[in-house]
């Protein structure tokens, strides 16, 4: 309590916690106290329970030209905003929203206010989201804007005012979801005492918005990714996943007869509408630019034409120019006959005369920069993405802006100033105050009302500076809580519009490309963990103790080979000390069979795998491979055990928790395909050896099996025995048979294309292999037998990638027609 | 001055196209500076659907889907078209200056597909270079006649850089061409075209043909054999679009065959598309440009 004192008595004068109104006020106190009750309650500190929820949720980003994922900072404290405050700037983001709808459906139709003069035709055409190619189309249910987000700034005064409007990208709307998320798990019941409005009606809304443009009734809808490499990929595969969504990429997608189709397992699956986080130019190569690889051909006629519904439509991007801001204000009286409700930062564009001269006169005071937001460098000098403060221009920057401006005024413009309330961020265990920036969201109903989201994303910097981009260096991010004076009603809360979702079973559509990442997914990790075995057994944990030395360095160099064929090492180091051996073979990231590259390929594959992974399975996959402590035995011996571990608690989760649908059949076929690839190899490989019983000892070892031979068997190892355990016995999970048969089982289950009954390729391939198996005896079994069956394997992985997968072919070969003269 | 145009284009693919759909763009868009008498394409093999489009710019597209599985695609056009060339001479006329050209072309009230607004600004292939920009700024002072200054900007093209058949290709970015002092009509057109919307004037692409013998006693043009591009600038209301070839150093007048204007290449390709398959590409291509009158020999 006395913190919050501290606080108030420090804090700047236009302050969200100041400025609370007495109910309000009570929150802040009982937040502030809560927070630091928790963290002296709890071992460590609130920062540190935060930070553990945020690597639990498995919360990233990206800023621009990272490389790795970075973990989210997010503050514990959030801002606290009361409801009567927040129904103003509710009923201002509604009008705005109206305005822009109104708008899109002028400027992509009779543009009228363009031809009235209330518009200039180059704040349009300025824009490089002005697609010309959609004037004249109207969306089939009439509505361009779906879902739009606005930037707002606090003012003194407690003035809200919008700062950007965001019509291309939601992006943020995951993070504000995912801080909620965080938050509630760290703080037990705290929010819910403070009647913070929740956040689940506003998504289930914004779904049914998206449902209800739909021909169907039970309508396929689908957020299209630009790929997994994208900034923001971590949020809309978490997005795609909350929402029950089919995350897809351009490339699973193909277009039919003016339908938009996703190529999965089972055939082509009708899309009915998309929620597109890909910009309007990159939608369709054969309508917009012919270069971009991330969308889909004829992906056009689909929404032109009334079978795909398109949140946003295409095109809307337009209004984001910052620019345009400077023509609103008349607008809402033009087009809506109100006056704005929620102003937003007063704007000159210099494409008009007067305008430029009044930015010129005024450069000192006011923000200067690219009217239309474009990224890079403008000729004048100044860096495109962030407004900048005139007067902190080097005079030579400044010179050369002003002729900038004088040459090509029309791609400048210039904003007042905004000064920022604060908010109280918890750095320790003390308050301290952090201009913030609020994005709100909103979203279309079920009934094509917009609601906005209670709650939204916050940024927090400590310089005070606006930065357009999502997060930069040193920002922090915090939740926003609207909070009620009295418990909002149950009905409030359960804001489902309509009845109860029809109870349903199964994963739903299994694209073609995640089965692809899955059966991937599931040979990397078979591979990285028989590899780790044969180092287990190399460093000699359970070799038999009494061995003759001679016979075991045999054997273990015999290991080493088969480390060479695998390609895990190279056969310089296999020359090498054993130890020094397994520890390239760990650390080995080049070669294909190396245990680093096997696990960096399972975390690229399971990358794009995340909306379908739970989150335990997916936080163990991306953990990075156990730092080796030098290149002593007991070292590489006890990292090869921690990764050992490591992917047998993955077996644990994928056999406990994923559901039996498809995606599970195609990680389990990966697995098991390439488990019986590698136990023949292994099998193989040994009968070269001189078979003793050190050799089958490590058969049984490598496969597994030890226990389970000497619980049937008294003897030591034999010949007959052994192989007839790891190669032949269709109930030692370990077999080679087990595997077949699993597979068999698997390929027998997933849909078929044709309704004939006839098996498919892949199943027939599968009964080839198992039927002649099944009626042999272990003595009829040679190498010969075992290298066909490999071979047979090898060919049944391309049957079955040919048949669910994408063609290796991957995506479109462009045609590039030069003109010569 | 009536021509009749003949223009083949040959691709052979080493591995078979399959899943192929095209965008033709080769039917001469309607312009005040032509008639066009006559059109027929003939396309093997045969598309299973073809559909006309125009616009957004000056352009029409014919938007083809070829059944089933090809290794090779030949794109035959015929057209007869009368070239009326600008109706004044822009030479002649006084012309507005760069700065009053910009204004006006700020102070547009319509988005129409020949709009000067549309002009204006950054494109796709066209993007902004300070490089170029800067290298054409001494010719395009804001008091100059936008004609002189285009003019003076295209005979330094044609003298700064050497046309170079086969030095770039399609996806050549222009500044690239640009450094290396050397391309082919496309990116002296786009190199144009930076150097003027960089000083506010609206400048197009034009891509088209040119006639392929010279009359009597004159030179054969550079890039007759095969199409040809150049630059549009608008030179405010009265004389509209003026045709600068920055190739040849010549305004366009009865020898440039008007098909298509874009903000950029990307905006009038002739042929571009997607398929699957396909491998290598060779491409042949053939255009015949004759004047009418010599068809059908003095009379």
């Amino acid at each position: 309590m006395n913190r919050m004192v501290d606080y108030l008595r420090g804090c700047p004068s236009a302050d969200l916690c100041r400025d609370a109104p007495a109910l309000v006020a009570q929150k802040w106190n009982a937040m502030a106290a809560g927070l630091l009750a928790l963290a002296q309650d709890g071992e460590g500190t609130m920062h540190e329970h935060v930070a553990r929820q945020i690597q639990d949720l498995g919360l990233t980003f990206r800023v621009t030209g990272d490389e790795e994922e970075r973990p989210w900072p997010l503050n514990p404290m959030p801002l606290i905003i009361g409801a009567g405050e927040w129904s103003q700037v509710e009923a201002g983001l509604i009008q705005r929203a109206r305005l822009l709808e109104a708008l899109a459906g002028d400027v992509y139709g009779p543009q009228q206010m363009i031809k009235d003069g209330r518009l200039p035709a180059a704040i349009v055409a300025g824009s490089r989201y002005f697609s010309s190619k959609m004037v004249g189309l109207t969306p089939p249910g009439g509505r361009y804007l779906h879902f739009c987000a606005f930037d707002l700034a606090r003012g003194p005064g407690g003035r809200w005012r919008v700062l950007s409007d965001r019509l291309r990208l939601a992006t943020g709307v995951g993070y504000a979801l995912e801080n909620r998320l965080a938050l509630a798990r760290s703080t037990g019941p705290l929010l819910g005492t403070l009647n913070t409005r929740r956040l689940a009606g506003f998504f289930a809304a914004l779904r049914d918005g998206i449902a209800r443009e739909c021909a169907r009734e039970r309508p396929r809808i689908a957020l299209l990714t630009p790929g997994r490499f994208n900034q923001s990929y971590p949020e809309q595969a978490h997005l795609a996943r909350y929402l029950g969504l089919a995350l897809v990429e351009g490339r699973d997608l193909t277009v039919a007869d003016e339908r938009l189709y996703v190529r999965t397992i089972a055939g082509p699956r009708r899309i009915d509408a998309l929620w597109r986080w890909i910009d309007t130019n990159a939608l369709d190569p054969l309508r917009f630019d012919a270069r971009s690889a991330i969308g889909v051909p004829d992906l056009f006629t689909t929404w032109a034409h009334g079978g795909l519904a398109m949140a946003n439509w295409p095109g809307v991007e337009v209004f984001e120019s910052r620019a345009l801001a400077a023509f609103m204000p008349r607008l809402f009286e033009t087009i809506l006959g109100e006056a704005p409700l929620l102003p937003n930062v007063a704007t000159w564009w210099c494409g008009q005369r007067s305008e430029a001269a009044h930015v010129l006169s005024r450069l000192d005071e006011l923000l200067v920069g690219s009217a239309f937001g474009q990224e890079g460098v403008l000729q004048g000098g100044l860096q495109g993405g962030a407004m900048q403060p005139g007067r902190d221009l080097t005079p030579d920057t400044r010179r050369a802006l002003i002729e900038a401006i004088n040459r090509r005024p029309m791609d400048y413009c210039a904003q007042e100033e905004v000064h920022l309330s604060t908010s109280p961020v918890l750095i320790d265990d003390r308050l301290a105050p952090r201009p913030f920036t609020l994005r709100a969201f909103l979203a279309r109903d079920g009934n094509g009302e917009w609601r906005v989201m209670p709650g939204g994303f916050a940024r927090l910097s400590s310089s005070g500076e606006l930065l357009t981009s999502l997060m930069g260096e040193g920002d922090l991010s915090a939740d926003v809580c609207i909070v009620d004076d009295v418990p909002a009603a149950e009905t409030d809360i359960t804001t489902n519009i309509g009845s109860a979702p029809a109870v349903r079973r199964g994963g739903g559509i299994l694209a073609s490309q995640a089965a692809d990442n899955l059966y991937w997914f599931g040979r990397y990790v078979e591979r990285a963990e028989a590899t780790l075995r044969v180092l287990r057994s190399i460093l000699g944990s359970s070799i038999e103790a009494d061995a003759a030395a001679d016979r075991d360095a045999q054997l273990r160099r015999f290991l080493a080979e088969l480390l060479e064929h695998w390609e895990a090492i190279d056969d310089e180091t296999a020359k090498g000390s054993l130890a020094q051996m397994c520890s390239a073979a760990l650390d080995e990231h080049e070669l294909p069979g190396g245990v680093g590259t096997l696990v960096r390929n399972s975390q690229r594959v399971g990358l794009s795998l995340r909306d379908r992974l739970a989150r335990d399975f997916w936080r163990i996959t991306r953990r990075a491979p156990p730092h080796l402590a030098g290149d002593s035995t007991e070292a590489v011996r006890d990292a090869v055990k921690d990764l050992l571990e490591r992917f047998g608690t993955l077996s644990g989760l994928i056999a406990e928790n994923m559901v039996r649908d498809d995606a599970f059949r195609f990680l389990e076929m990966g697995r098991r395909i390439e488990r019986a690839m590698l136990t023949c190899r292994i099998v193989q490989h040994l009968q070269a050896c001189p078979v003793g019983a050190e050799a089958l000892n490590l058969l049984l070892d490598l496969c597994d099996s030890q226990i389970i031979y000497r619980s049937r068997y008294l003897s030591g190892a034999v010949r007959d025995p052994v192989y007839d355990l790891v190669l032949l016995d269709p109930d030692n999970p370990r077999s080679l048979m087990f595997q077949l048969k699993e597979l068999h089982r698997h390929i027998g289950e997933l849909p078929t294309l044709l309704d004939d009954g006839m098996p498919e390729a892949p199943l027939r391939e599968t009964l080839a292999l198992l039927a002649p198996l099944r009626g042999v005896t272990v003595d009829q079994l040679d190498n010969a037998a075992l290298a066909k069956v490999d071979d047979q394997l090898l060919s049944l992985s391309d049957i079955i990638s040919t048949r669910y997968f994408l063609p290796i072919e991957r995506g479109e070969s462009r045609l590039a027609s030069s003109l010569l003269g | 001055m009536i021509y009749q145009i003949r223009h083949i284009s040959a691709i052979d693919y080493s591995a078979p196209v399959s899943f192929a759909r095209f965008n033709l763009r080769l039917r001469p868009a309607e312009w005040p500076t032509q008639r066009v008498l006559s059109y027929t394409q003939d396309i093997t093999p045969r598309p299973s659907t073809i559909s006309e489009e125009q616009g957004p710019y000056v352009v029409n597209t014919s938007r083809l889907v070829i059944p089933g599985t090809t290794s090779a695609l030949r794109i035959e056009t015929r057209f007869d078209v009368e070239v009326l060339g600008p109706p004044v001479d822009p030479e002649q006329m006084p012309a507005p200056t760069i700065a009053e050209i910009r204004d006006a072309a700020l102070a547009q009230c319509e988005l129409s597909p020949a709009s000067p607004c549309s002009y204006l600004f950054a494109s796709t292939i066209a993007q902004p270079a300070d490089e170029i920009a800067e290298w054409a700024r001494p010719m395009l002072a804001m008091d100059r006649s936008v004609v002189a200054g285009g003019m003076a900007l295209m005979k330094a093209i044609r003298d700064g850089l050497r046309y170079e058949s086969g030095a770039t290709d399609t996806y050549t970015p222009p500044l690239e061409a640009f450094r290396a002092r050397h391309g082919v009509c496309q990116d002296f057109a786009h190199i144009m075209i930076i150097a003027a919307r960089a000083q506010g004037i609206p400048a197009a692409y034009v891509s088209g043909y040119l006639r392929t013998l010279p009359p009597p006693g004159k030179k054969r043009l550079v890039g007759a054999d095969a199409m040809h591009a150049w630059v549009n600038l608008w030179c405010g209301a009265q004389l509209g679009w003026v045709g600068f070839d920055p190739t040849n150093n010549l305004i366009a007048r009865t020898d440039h065959i008007f098909v298509a204007m874009g903000r950029d290449y990307a905006d009038v390709a002739p042929l571009d598309g997607v398929f699957r398959g396909g491998g290598k590409q060779k491409l042949d291509v053939s255009v015949d440009v004759a004047p009418v009158e010599e068809l059908l020999g003095p009379v």
